[in-house]
């Protein structure tokens, strides 16, 4: 059915990404048709996610707790089966185990079949889109009714869910409307949400009452007692569970906890990270087969309630064995990590997903379950923005999961391609076109140079190239010392500081550097300059891990020298800072070396704030340095995402605030750029529509006060900010310099 | 007063899952007339799994209008159905109701109305204290139930809609 996809393109046919192909049509679709509703519906959950896990007031502990049950249990699995196999047994329940999704619905049928069902009612399961089960039951004359509405939705219109927790989020009331107006052919009026649920509750109330199995999931089992969590809101789940005598859970093996008493752990964080809800509407704890008498409410005479748990392996023990994947088993399936991401709100699971996985942790649960790396292509949409990393509640660190997808997928499809190694050593790049940089801006922007790199790297046209700065930083600083000797210091100084050149610094943005030098000396802080080197930021960015670790090593020997003389380290490049205090852990083995670097290095603002909070004096002299200005300027600030991973996306409005400034700040999670993302010619409509999002909140800023002044930290947030709006936009502390 | 506090919690939170919420005194007259107020005409069937002192429903058991053995049609066409809670929870406005050989599941998913009766002795702060030995002397460690929090609500259609395929209302009775 086409119903609303105009187009040629239908969601199904494109639910496979193993060819680009497919990938790039999906993207497409995906943003004409389903973007809209997407953003709303996922910035609702967001917002409402922050909302509900601010009132958790142990949130941080609690997510270490379930961190560590779910470790423990993957350890513990073959033992935990065991337990789980007997517990349900003694009560009267069957287990099945199986190894393959054939063997998984193959068994299925059968207790379908032995019980003479005709019809069947299911409840949303991830796990059951995975086996496929409606399409084999549906084969051998059984009817399966979708009792979730979402999944009713879907299954109108044949599409696989685009978010594992609210499967037709990409559907706006009005798509709906339209759908079940051209599908039920009906008088009724349908043209709101209440008519639309009265429509479906009284489809469904009929097929509740006369099925003959309900099927669910399970989003949670314990060993001990056997017994399932199933969290809902709309009551299907209570009615598949109570009404007909025969239930079967599906699970994957990792749902499995040692205890029942866990369950108080997970509750409440999976509530309030799903759906941003203290609990939903129903959390139920079932014990099956249940107490209750049979209801026969069907007309059946049915006398006893069966149980079966389908335990489904499909690949998951060979995660276990995966030193990388098997992370991606620790997972709850809350989906924070889809309604806080840039690209998920922007193109949904559609597009940033697979066959039923989404978003940025669906690469690896596809990948894990197909067997086919192939199938995780839909990986190359996590630009490693970080911003799921905080909001996970079992603490998974999703981009690396997909960055360790692209670069197997990269090995795989034999190495890395010219377009990676274009985006993956951007030092060398840098340094070459820094020997003319003038000569090098001007080829960068002819016409005949871009089709080039758009054929040969995919480095979108309509992009303009990031400039080379005229000087490098080292060559200003050098010019600058000579006429500058630093200031003496400040007693209260705790350490020396250092200015870390890294490679997007000093070529690109030399005055960012020297309005940092300048700031701290003007506020008798004095700082010197390192030395250029290579972070493997961009490297990683492209999947080419071998290549980012080297350069990790290199470079942290060198800081780690410094962090020991006494040195705190200043970075002016968000997305460098936050290798060093995020992506370094995974990066090198030593433990120590990361430490001492995260401990050690600041943005130049974060560190002017704490040093401001420590010492009331600097403090208090700050406002009366600053130089008289007719009228003081009004801020607009947007912080870089992986800033506001690592703590430091407060610090800069903090500061501004401190110098008696007024300033507004974003709410958009990524600015959609993401380094070499925006750049790309296959993503560049993508980082366009998330930029939009960003742009649309400055223009309202701008509407307001025409001079207000707007502040980004990261260069390719301002690049991006500068495509959308063509308005001149500066790194904080080049505010500062001309403040001071 | 700790258990007062908790009352006071409970209510509010109820109260914000827009499910209605009142107190009433300890005693069968008073749960009678509270009971058959909220319920409104109609026939209303009720199970109660010995969790709210069976004693306080003798009043309202005797009223015509109340079928504690519903037959199967009966069962399909239930529109209002009243159930006793095992406990509350403060921090959300949650009612902890069995699922056993009593019919409180089936009365309290299929009906349009729930009314769930719940002892303020059994309040406890937060949803995990339900799987703790220190509350309600294990109760919840123990049997099959439901959290309920507010009615049953879907946002799949466009906006939040009340009343699903569960409840579209849910009235809380607190005996005091
Ligand atoms: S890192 Fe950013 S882009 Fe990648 S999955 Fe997480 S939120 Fe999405
Ligand atoms: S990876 Fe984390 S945030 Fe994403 S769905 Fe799983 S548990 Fe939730």
């Amino acid at each position: 059915m086409r119903d609303n996809y105009p187009d040629e393109i239908h969601p199904r046919e494109v639910a496979n990404k193993s060819s680009k192909e497919s990938l790039q049509k999906a993207i497409r679709m995906a943003l004409r048709i389903e973007s809209d509703a997407l953003r709303l519906n996922t910035q609702t959950f967001n917002a409402n996610r922050y909302t509900a896990v601010g009132k958790l007031e142990d949130y941080e502990e609690l997510k270490d707790r379930a961190r560590e049950i779910k470790e423990s249990s993957i350890r513990n699995l073959p033992d935990l089966i065991e337990r789980l196999t007997r517990a349900v047994e003694s009560r009267g329940g069957r287990v099945f185990l199986a190894k393959t999704k054939k063997e998984a619905t193959d068994y299925i049928q059968s207790v379908c079949q032995s019980s003479g069902a005709r019809l069947v009612v299911k409840a949303k399961s991830i796990t059951s889109e995975e086996i496929g089960i409606n399409h084999v039951l549906q084969d051998v004359g059984i009817e399966v009714a979708e009792t979730d509405l979402a999944e009713f939705i879907l299954q109108v219109s044949n599409e696989q869910p685009s978010h594992i927790v609210a499967p037709a989020i990409h559907r706006s009331r009005e798509r709906i409307s339209k759908l079940f107006k051209e599908h039920f052919k009906t008088e009724k009026s349908l043209d709101t949400g209440e008519e639309l649920t009265e429509f479906a509750r009284d489809i469904l109330r009929e097929k509740f009452l006369a099925a003959d199995v309900g099927i669910t999931g399970a989003n949670l089992v314990s060993a001990d007692e056997g017994t399932i969590l199933l969290v809902e809101s709309e009551g299907n789940i209570r009615l598949t569970t109570q009404l007909p005598a025969v239930h079967i859970a599906i699970a994957g093996i990792e749902k499995i906890i040692p205890s029942r008493k866990n369950f108080g752990t997970f509750i409440e964080l999976l509530a309030a990270s799903g759906t941003g809800q203290p609990l939903s509407s129903y959390t139920n704890i079932l014990e099956p087969p249940l107490d209750l008498p049979v209801l026969n409410l069907n007309g059946r005479e049915d006398t006893k309630r069966e149980f079966h748990l389908v335990l489904l392996d499909n690949g998951r023990m060979k995660m276990r064995e995966d030193p990388d994947l098997k992370e991606a088993l620790y997972c709850v399936r809350c989906s924070a990590c889809m309604n806080v991401c840039a690209t998920f709100q922007a193109v949904g699971g559609h597009a940033f997903g697979g066959e039923c996985y989404t978003g940025g942790i669906g690469g690896a649960w596809t990948v894990g379950t197909t067997g086919k790396l192939e199938d995780g292509r839909f990986a190359e949409l996590c630009t490693g923005c970080t911003r799921c990393v905080p909001n996970c509640p079992v603490r998974i660190d999703i981009p690396r999961l997909n960055t360790v997808i692209k670069e197997r997928l990269m090995k795989s499809e034999g190495g890395a391609s010219l377009e990676k190694r274009f985006f993956g050593n951007f030092s060398a790049m840098a340094k070459f076109a820094s020997l003319a940089p003038t000569l090098s801006n001007w080829i960068n922007n002819l016409s005949a140079s871009r089709t080039i790199l758009e054929n040969v790297a995919s480095v979108d046209k309509r992009r303009k190239l990031p400039s080379f700065s005229k000087k490098t930083l080292v060559r200003e600083y050098e010019e600058y010392r000579k006429k500058n000797a630093p200031p003496f210091g400040s007693q209260a100084m705790p350490r020396r500081l250092v200015l870390f050149a890294d490679v997007f610094t000093n070529y690109q943005n030399a005055k960012v550097g020297m309005a940092t030098v300048r700031v701290f000396e003007k506020l008798d802080l004095p700082i010197t300059l390192s030395k250029v080197m290579d972070d493997g930021r961009s490297a990683q960015s492209q999947g080419l891990l071998d290549s980012a670790r080297k350069s990790a090593v290199r470079l942290a020997v060198y800081l780690k020298k410094l962090i020991d003389d006494g040195v705190d380290i200043i970075v002016a490049e968000p997305s460098v800072l936050s290798m060093f205090r995020l992506d370094y852990g995974r990066l090198l083995d030593a433990e120590g070396v990361f430490s001492a670097l995260k401990s050690h290095t600041f943005d130049p603002v974060e560190w002017l704030n704490g040093f401001a909070d420590r010492n009331s004096d600097f403090a208090n002299r700050l406002e009366s340095r600053m130089k008289p200005a007719a009228r003081p300027p009004e801020i607009f600030y947007h912080a870089h995402c992986q800033m506001k991973t690592i703590g430091a996306g407060t610090a800069a409005p903090e500061f501004f605030r401190r110098l008696g400034l007024k300033v507004e700040t974003s709410n958009v999670e990524c600015c959609g750029m993401a380094g070499s993302f925006g750049y790309k010619k296959e993503y560049y409509d993508i980082s366009k529509n998330i930029g939009r999002d960003l742009g649309r909140q400055i223009e309202k800023s701008i509407q307001s006060n025409a001079s207000v002044i707007v502040l980004a930290s990261g260069t390719s947030c301002r690049e991006q900010i500068h495509g959308e709006l063509s308005r001149n936009v500066q790194h904080p502390i080049e505010l500062i310099d001309e403040l001071l | 007063m700790p258990g007062t506090d908790l009352i006071e919690r409970f209510l509010a939170a109820a109260a914000s899952t827009t499910a209605s919420v009142e107190t009433v005194q300890r005693d069968d007259e008073a749960l009678n007339d509270a009971l058959l107020r909220s319920a409104g005409d109609g026939p209303i069937i009720f199970a109660s799994a010995g969790d709210v002192d069976p004693n306080l429903f003798s009043r309202f058991r005797e009223n015509e209008k109340v079928i504690s053995h519903p037959t199967i049609d009966e069962m399909k066409t239930i529109r209002v159905g009243v159930t006793d809670a095992f406990c509350g929870i403060a921090s959300t406005g949650s009612v902890c109701v069995s699922i056993g050989r009593e019919l409180n599941g089936p009365v309290s998913s299929l009906t349009r109305k729930h009314i769930a009766v719940l002892d303020g002795n059994t309040i406890v702060p937060r949803p995990r204290d339900v799987f703790s030995e220190e509350y309600l002397g294990g109760k919840g460690l123990r049997r099959s139930f439901s959290f309920i929090t507010g009615p049953s609500a879907t946002a799949d259609m466009g906006p939040l809609v009340r009343g699903v395929h569960g409840p579209g209302k849910l009235h809380i009775i607190v005996l005091v």
